[in-house]
């Protein structure tokens, strides 16, 4: 859903003049904080990092897993910001943990993604015409089942764990790295700096890890950041279907699943885990866009 | 000519397309360790009929070695034989007839929902940059685009069940023909639902596209020679902009058979998409193998389409 978000070279943009637009940033982060939604994507995916990283080492504000018999289905209040459930948990709490484990499957599956699609990009874009020509049209065949379908496919085969999760959800978004990467590297290939280090009789592993992959890291970054997004998302559809990690292991998509028939009564089991989901994604999205921005000053529009 | 040449061109790379999808089909269901055909099988095989049980040998090739099973399922596949369900007792052709229909009703609603937000909040946010026009549009977009289906799903279940006491989808589902009323009751609610999020992203590609295509010269020169607005806008932004659209409705129709799949769960909806998980839980490999590929050639047909209109759209892409 997320490939579509090349922003406008607007009516604005390209009227400003040149010499405005280009703008030495000493480093990426300066470059990133520039741009309005590389600001609100840094804060926003900071807060859910953290949060979800004291989730998974179990600092949160009340024991997750502890019932509280004397504060069951409790609404948001001081002592419980999100309320509680029906056996007295802190929702805020469970909150969290099921946010860690949402982010440690997102996480593990980019990571499966983006290094498997950007190794095989770069392969596409670098190697020779075969190797390409056999990397795209496999690409495109898996690009042609729809990731989470393909999600729910392996999670059948597999069966439910963080791990084969993680798989499940990375190995269809495989493609998308794969065409994303591989366009800037063929035009890499031709430019004259690669061309020098070849006159110059560099091997091949050389020019594609110390000066073709630096050039799309970028591209790299931009997309990790929206993968992310896409992989909370998906881990949650997968979990809510009852297809994500086994219990004890709860994740957020499950929360709203296990709520949804209390929520009737007790709104707040609800909006809690829903409402960290939608954080979370919107937070990837803009950190997604403003390395866009960052890598790529003309689409500065905002 | 050419138009017929790059139809056929086209159906031959759907083809090759297609193949290469049942291979990764067939490889994650099927050789991928932990799957339990054989043993699935050997359970439920007292409780289909000898007919039933031949033709699933035909399908899976039981007892040869992986590269003619393959081929075994493919020509069973061809001859129409997609299987029998192990819990439904059932040929998978008959489930997939009754629940097909369910599951391109909803798309198809779900898609006039999306394309009419998606170019309606795209165009009126794009003729406004910088206005509050645009700062309406962007909001629907990032929210359409983070608030999951079925957060938005669950959410409205609750509301119209508990504060209104209307929840259609509690009756059993019946066809648009047996009773359309209640039948349009059953599906608008979800098609609302799923259709945000495609609605976003068609918003998206729609204010971007408008956006360069109106800081072009032909579209000051159209200004300047006194083009009425209403054709401004539809004949000279739109008009070209159209391809953008088509492809990101395309796109989205793709996502969308995968959408329905959670949608069709919370709205109780006897689709496509709730044969897959009954068939994913129950560990029904032949249902689960044939849903997959449809919906697979289902987007691919969408893709092919969706090239094919360039040509119709774009003149200029007629000769490649």
């Amino acid at each position: 859903m997320s490939e579509i978000t090349n922003e406008p070279i607007g009516l604005t943009g390209s009227s400003l003049g040149e010499e405005q637009e280009i703008v030495r940033h000493r480093t990426w982060f300066q470059a990133l904080w520039r741009s309005r939604n590389g600001r609100i994507g840094v804060v926003i995916v900071g807060v859910v990092l953290v949060a979800g990283v004291l989730g998974i080492f179990n600092i949160t504000p009340y024991p997750a897993s502890a019932q509280y018999n004397n504060a069951v289905l409790k609404g948001i209040s001081l002592a419980h910001i999100m309320g509680t459930d029906q056996f007295g948990r802190d929702v805020f709490s469970g909150t969290m943990q099921g946010l860690g484990v949402s982010l440690e499957i997102a996480f593990l599956s980019v990571l499966i993604a983006g290094a498997l699609g950007s190794l095989l990009g770069i392969m596409a874009g670098f190697l020779g015409k075969w190797t390409s020509a056999v990397i795209m049209r496999f690409s495109d065949m898996m690009f042609a089942i729809p990731a989470i379908l393909f999600a729910l496919a392996v999670v059948t085969a597999l069966g439910p764990s963080v791990l084969d999760s993680s798989i499940a959800i990375g190995v269809g978004w495989i493609p998308i790295f794969v065409r994303v990467v591989r366009g800037p590297v063929l035009a890499l290939r031709e430019s004259d700096f690669v061309r020098a280090g070849r006159v110059l009789g560099f091997s091949r592993s050389r020019l594609l890890f110390r000066h073709i992959l630096p050039s799309v890291a970028g591209v790299i970054a931009v997309q990790v950041s929206l993968a992310l997004s896409w992989a909370i998302l998906a881990e949650a559809g997968l979990s809510f279907l009852g297809l994500g990690p086994p219990p004890p292991v709860q994740s957020l998509g499950e929360m709203v699943s296990n709520s949804s028939s209390l929520a009737s009564i007790a709104w707040w089991t609800l909006a809690g885990p829903s409402l960290v989901i939608v954080i979370a994604v919107i937070g990837f999205n803009f950190l997604g866009d403003g390395l866009r921005d960052a890598a790529d000053p003309r689409t500065k529009t905002r | 000519m050419t138009l017929f040449l790059s139809i056929v061109r086209r159906a031959f790379s759907v083809l090759v397309t297609l193949f290469g999808v049942s291979v990764i089909i067939f490889i994650v269901l099927r050789l991928l360790p932990g799957n339990a055909v054989t043993a699935s099988v050997g359970v439920s095989a007292g409780l289909l009929t000898k007919a039933q049980l031949a033709s699933l040998d035909h399908y899976y090739g039981v007892g040869q070695p992986a590269v003619e099973q393959y081929f075994s399922w493919l020509h069973a596949l061809l001859s129409g034989n997609l299987g029998v369900s192990l819990v439904y007792r059932e040929s998978v052709s008959t489930l997939i007839g009754s629940s097909l229909p369910v599951t391109l009703e909803l798309a198809a609603v779900t898609m006039i929902f999306g394309v009419a937000i998606g170019v309606g909040f795209g165009m009126w946010s794009a003729l406004h940059p910088g206005r509050w026009q645009d700062d309406v549009g962007q909001t629907v977009s990032v929210v359409g685009l983070a608030v999951p289906s079925f957060i938005l799903g669950t959410v409205l279940v609750v509301l119209m069940s508990t504060k209104f006491h209307y929840f259609p989808s509690s009756k059993a589902f019946v066809g648009l023909f047996t009773n359309p009323w209640l039948n349009i009751q059953q599906i608008v609610f979800p098609a609302i639902v799923l259709s945000l999020g495609i609605g976003a992203a068609i918003l998206r590609t729609t204010r971007a596209a408008v956006l360069e295509v109106s800081g072009l010269n032909f579209a000051r020169t159209a200004l300047g020679k006194g083009v009425t607005r209403r054709a401004f806008v539809w004949r000279h932004l739109f008009l070209n902009a159209l391809t953008a659209v088509v492809t990101m409705s395309g796109i989205q129709l793709g996502y969308l058979l995968g959408g329905t799949v959670i949608i069709e769960q919370i709205f109780i909806l006897p689709g496509m998409g709730r044969l897959l998980i009954s068939a994913i839980n129950n560990r029904d490999f032949p249902v689960v193998q044939s849903v997959t590929l449809i919906f697979a050639a289902g987007f691919v047909i969408v893709n092919m389409a969706v090239d094919l209109a360039y040509a119709l759209i774009d003149p200029r892409t007629r000769n490649r």
